[in-house]
């Protein structure tokens, strides 16, 4: 009996190893493959439109620690990561509080407000351009109408303001994210401590810091380094909304290894330091999983 | 007084939703204004006079409805290749045991949260060499990594929560394994397959960077680049027509939204957010 039971979990094994072979077969060619890959690469100089190159060792590692481009992309990829991201936070708590409480047309109001974040970066940085052009653009005007300032504001060809743009789009783009996530939260809180609350006589504010936030802690633990690594990462929304500019006072990292690939055409330096990239995101990422996993694997 | 704060209270929240969806009204509001009325001062906040100009334009002297099929063909291909690879992936993962399960599972994870600037340089070689680069083909593959990861970790937890008793059940009463996937598992998971569908086919409908890398060329370009590509190349900005594109760039969105949101909100807690 014992024999057969094995026989046939060993049957159910092989099963379960072929439907596993089309998505390990696709992984190692179009996921691993590439990553290994990158790493090698990122020991050699190679000129994109030739696609030729030659070993240089660590140089390329060497050289971007000493470039004052790379730490100045990584500063600014930590002021929009953390900027973008608290504001994501911040105002994604508050709409989902208000969107949790029973709203006219409350269903309504929920896919307008879930609508930025499942929109094309294309169309959102487009929409937002023609909001911020400097003639004819709606910002301006409302701005000048308010009395908030007199002339025209440059929002993206100048600093600061092209930074605070592109924080703020970022945040009107993404904090659905977070408002969904921490909804559905909320939903789970049982109405008994909020009860008990009140007959201890707790007023709304000590109600949200005492029973709330505490009950939110989980959930915003995940979706704040789901968030930090999905905005540290980010390309399209700063790529289109300044190219990086002006000058380079929004490039950050995913932007740089971009420019140094396709622009500068030096595929091993730009390996490098996506590498590098790669490497301060490891300790987010290794956070998040080791979370997720001990959570029991959902 | 009670009555009061409420309505107070709607009409503070309902301020703030409106002001958040103004970019998207204001996009369809300048897509069937006519040229002229863009430049007025102060700007009308309802058009005075209407028209569709704009998009016959759009769709009569531009690439645009080229762009849109190849976003449909490449967003379709990669959707069923991704969704048919994931849920036998994701069937295996959850259900058999074999060595190096638990690996692959973490590896998964990892994947869905890499760059694709890493992957991209490789890619880009990669498909050179192949020869395939410049297609719909090359996008497709691109896709698959980051859609593949991303449709195994939703369909994963969707797998999950289908209770054992019932395959158990069926294996019992004489069913193979295959079988009992077939009857018993793909229609409790079918919900869980559309509304991976359906976030994978909204994700790679977006995508911008590879496409921006990949392809170069308008026959086969899909629609995130070929309409930033309108804006760039553009001698003068016709900014209505660019909102007219992003209308219907969004169109699509705008009907999964409409009709099938119960879908979007069950893939939203599955995906890693499960508190």
């Amino acid at each position: 009996m014992s024999s057969s039971n094995t026989l046939l979990e060993r049957r159910y094994a092989a099963l379960g190893l072929m439907l596993i072979a089309p998505t390990v077969l696709v992984f190692c060619a179009v996921i691993i493959y590439p990553l290994v890959s990158a790493i090698y690469l990122s020991f050699f100089n190679i000129f994109t439109p030739t696609l030729e190159g030659e070993w240089v060792g660590l140089s390329n590692y060497t050289e971007l620690l000493q470039t004052g481009q790379f730490w100045s992309a990584l500063g600014n990829t930590l002021i929009w990561t953390i900027g973008t991201l608290s504001l994501q936070i911040i105002f994604g708590i508050a709409m989902a509080l208000v969107l949790h409480q029973n709203i006219w047309f409350r269903s309504l109001a929920r896919s307008l407000i879930l609508f930025p974040y499942f929109i094309s970066t294309v169309v959102a940085v487009l929409v937002w351009k023609w909001l911020f052009n400097d003639l004819y653009g709606i910002m301006n005007h409302l701005l000048i109408s308010a009395g908030i300032i007199d002339f025209p504001m440059d929002f993206l060809g100048t600093m600061p303001n092209a930074m605070v743009s592109v924080i703020l789009v970022g945040a009107w783009k993404y904090f659905p994210f977070v408002v969904i996530a921490v909804l559905a939260r909320l939903q789970s809180i049982p109405d008994a401590l909020y009860e008990a609350a009140k007959i201890d006589g707790a007023g709304p504010i000590a109600r949200f810091f005492d029973v709330t936030l505490p009950q939110l802690r989980e959930v915003l633990v995940v979706i704040i380094l789901l968030r930090a690594i999905w905005d540290f990462k980010e390309f399209d929304l700063i790529f289109l909304l300044t190219g990086g500019g002006p000058i380079n006072d929004t490039q950050t990292l995913p932007l740089l290894v971009y420019q140094e690939a396709f622009a500068l055409n030096d595929m091993g330096r730009a390996s490098a330091y996506a590498v590098v990239m790669m490497a301060i995101m490891l300790v987010f990422m290794i956070v998040y999983i080791r979370r997720t996993r001990s959570e029991g694997g959902s | 007084m009670a009555h009061l704060r409420k309505i107070l209270f709607n009409l503070m929240a309902w301020s703030i939703v409106l002001a958040v969806a103004f970019p998207l009204f204001w996009m369809l509001v300048t897509s069937v204004k006519p040229q002229f009325e863009l430049f007025r001062r102060p700007p009308t906040i309802l058009p005075e006079t209407w028209t569709f100009e704009h998009y016959w334009t759009l769709l009569a002297d531009t690439n645009f409805l080229v762009y849109f099929r190849n976003s449909v063909i490449l967003s379709s291909a990669t959707t069923l290749l991704v969704v048919a690879v994931a849920t036998l992936g994701a069937y295996s993962l959850v259900r058999f045991k074999y060595r190096g399960r638990e690996s692959l599972a973490f590896l998964v994870l990892f994947t869905y949260l890499l760059p694709s600037v890493v992957l991209i340089i490789p890619l880009y070689l990669l498909l050179v060499q192949l020869g395939v680069s410049n297609t719909i083909f090359s996008l497709v593959i691109a896709y698959t990594t980051f859609a593949l990861p991303y449709a195994l970790w939703l369909l994963r937890s969707f797998m999950a929560g289908i209770p054992e008793d019932l395959e158990s059940a069926a294996l019992c009463d004489g069913a193979t394994r295959m079988g009992a996937f077939r009857d018993i598992i793909l229609p409790q998971l079918l919900p869980g397959i559309i509304s991976t569908a359906l976030f994978t086919f909204i994700l790679s409908w977006n995508e911008y960077l590879y496409a921006l890398v990949l392809v170069n060329s308008d026959s086969s370009r899909p629609l995130t680049t070929g309409v930033m590509n309108m804006l760039i190349s553009s001698f003068n900005i016709e900014w209505s027509l660019l909102m007219a594109a992003s209308v219907m760039m969004s169109v699509p969105l705008i009907i999964v939204f409409a009709f099938l949101q119960s879908y979007l909100t069950r893939g939203f807690g599955a995906g890693g957010v499960k508190g």
